[in-house]
């Protein structure tokens, strides 16, 4: 028995219908408010562990209640959003929201994303200096000693190579945009940032082995950035 | 808008004053008399054509008019509106020119009004299309979910797992044709110009396999794209709905189909992707046809098979000529068919880092 709330804050109704069940059936606690102001009111009033976020309300654009929620605490903000466009979703994430989903999606795919949107941030929570390694299937990451090992035989990485999967791995589980990546990797952006992420991100795969198709490490998401695998 | 009259003001001048010049030429030089005012009725017909509107055409024959008298008319080389035949055949000019710049734009304006009534009816045409391959799907979604909610408590479980199994399917179906609708709104509205960004091929290659596998999970694909490291400028949501299709045809439309493979090379500075299968392959007839536009296949009586594509291949065309790329497809002698497409790769200027 898991007692985490949820806020879902969207407006279809029969949308938050199934969200009630597949949630209630694994037993969390849900919310709902139909429009952005009534949500903001039991954001606040009601404390919740997570927000699932419609970006498309009928009172107020998504990202406002995004920017609204970030100005008082680091609340989880699982995003919903229409496939169409890629610089919605980078614009929630930049804002601050943690994971999104795209509509039509499976009941499946959004309890992983709540699963591991929530892990990830009671992680947060703990510091991250708390932790001294990090391992997915057969990869070890050991933080002090700045060392990658796949199944006990070391990867030998470049700094910026290093420190682009140790960002990843602190943040596994979720998406960072090409953006975040590159701020926090080179501290600055310039014209030619995304080109040289991702000319690094070919040569991390090259080196972890990974196959297009099979990716079992570091996760691509198309257009918005990258994500490490969090099983 | 600025930039277009200063065309049309610089056409308006400019032909008038040749004319002018070849007028001189050919009465002075040649010795030829009388052929001025043909020449300078040709320039005004000229002015009027190739500019928008009436005022441009008129401002050249006033100017003709101007210059015929001055240069031509008696007294030579000085303006005189005072002789009959000079106002006689100056407002003869400026008749033919008014006439001439009316029949212009009314042409010019028919011509854009049967452009856009066909537009019109391709969009027709479209939504005729797509409204009646919805029913099918929704009669089944509709059907089967009323079925349950009103025969609840008489359905075995197995029953209701069998209707709703129907519902996702059809559900599927749906989604996947408003992906193909929604693409194609992408590339027509109204000639903007697709939004490209520098997408990694071998990531591009990825999310495709990723997605595919979702709907497909038993389907395996063979995969094979060169190992350096290759950036091609593409809306990569188009483009990966362009080899889901290709795919995803086969794996509808390939009986017999044992091995279904992606294959990835460069020919200079061009891509090329090929999806080859090893199934039936396709019906002459239909080969010529596979890519014509989503709304031409429509006008064909719409067929009942609604695990047809549909509009996919159509789509694909569409997409791939948005990018400037090419598209074919042929059977192959062993059998099946291969699809074939190529995308520019980015130009190495600004692939510098």
């Amino acid at each position: 028995m898991n007692s985490y709330k949820i806020l879902v804050i969207e407006d279809e109704k029969n949308i938050c219908n199934f969200m009630k069940m597949i949630f209630e059936t694994n037993d969390y606690q849900v919310i709902f408010a139909q429009n952005g102001k009534n949500g903001l009111t039991m954001f606040f009033s009601h404390n919740p562990d997570l927000v699932i976020l419609d970006l498309g309300l009928p009172d107020m654009d998504g990202v406002d209640v995004i920017r609204k929620i970030r100005a008082k605490n680091d609340t989880p903000i699982v995003v919903l959003s229409a496939r169409t466009d890629e610089s919605d979703k980078v614009e929630a994430l930049d804002l601050g929201a943690n994971d999104y989903v795209t509509k039509p999606f499976g009941t499946a795919e959004l309890l992983a994303r709540v699963r591991a949107t929530l892990r990830n941030s009671r992680f947060q929570g703990t510091g991250k200096s708390v932790r001294e390694s990090f391992s997915l299937y057969d990869m070890e990451i050991e933080y002090d000693a700045r060392r990658v090992s796949i199944a006990g035989e070391e990867i030998k990485l470049t700094q910026t190579e290093y420190n682009i999967v140790q960002l990843l791995a602190l943040h596994a589980g979720k998406v960072l945009t090409y953006a975040e990546i590159i701020k926090k990797v080179w501290g600055y952006s310039d014209y030619g940032s995304v080109k040289k992420l991702q000319v690094n991100m070919a040569n991390i795969r090259k080196k972890f082995g990974e196959k297009p198709g099979e990716y079992k490490y570091i996760l691509n998401e198309l257009g918005v950035g990258y994500r490490m695998n969090d099983v | 808008m600025n930039k277009n009259i200063r065309k049309n003001i610089l056409k308006t001048v400019l032909i008038p004053s040749l004319c002018l010049l070849v007028c001189i030429i050919i009465e002075h030089y040649l010795a030829i008399d009388m052929v001025a005012p043909a020449i300078m009725a040709l320039a005004v017909f000229l002015v009027s054509r190739v500019t928008e509107g009436y005022v441009y055409g008129i401002v050249a024959s006033i100017l003709s008019v101007l210059a015929l008298n001055f240069v031509f008319a008696f007294p030579y080389f000085a303006f005189n509106f005072s002789i009959p035949e000079n106002i006689i055949s100056a407002l003869i000019m400026l008749i033919i020119t008014i006439m001439t710049s009316t029949v212009m734009t009314q042409l010019k304006w028919q011509e854009k009004v049967r452009a856009e009534s066909a537009k019109e009816k391709m969009r027709g045409n479209l939504l005729r299309a797509v409204s009646h391959d919805f029913r099918t799907p929704l009669t089944t979604i509709y059907g089967s979910s009323t079925t349950i909610i009103e025969n609840y408590d008489h359905l075995k479980k197995e029953q209701i797992l069998q209707l709703t199994t129907g519902i996702r399917e059809d559900t599927q179906w749906l989604m996947n044709m408003v992906e193909n609708i929604l693409s194609i709104t992408r590339i027509d509205n109204g000639g903007v110009r697709l939004k490209k960004n520098s997408v990694v091929l071998e990531e591009l290659i990825n999310s495709v396999l990723v997605k595919f596998k979702k709907r497909y999970p038993n389907q395996k694909v063979t995969v094979s794209i060169p190992d350096e490291f290759i950036s091609i400028p593409m809306d990569a949501v188009l483009i990966e709905q362009v080899i889901i299709n290709i795919l995803e045809n086969a794996v509808q439309h390939a009986q017999g189909m044992t091995e279904l493979s992606l294959t990835v090379h460069t020919e200079g500075r061009k891509v090329v992707f090929e999806i080859t299968d090893n199934g039936c392959g396709i019906p002459r007839e239909r080969l010529k046809s596979i890519f014509k536009d989503y709304f031409e296949i429509k006008d064909a009586p719409v067929d009942h098979n609604k695990k047809s594509m549909g509009i996919g291949l159509a789509v694909c065309a569409s997409i791939i000529k948005a990018h400037d790329g090419e598209i074919s497809v042929e059977n192959r002698e062993e059998g099946g068919c291969i699809f074939r497409f190529t995308l520019d790769e980015e130009d190495s200027l600004s692939e510098q880092l």
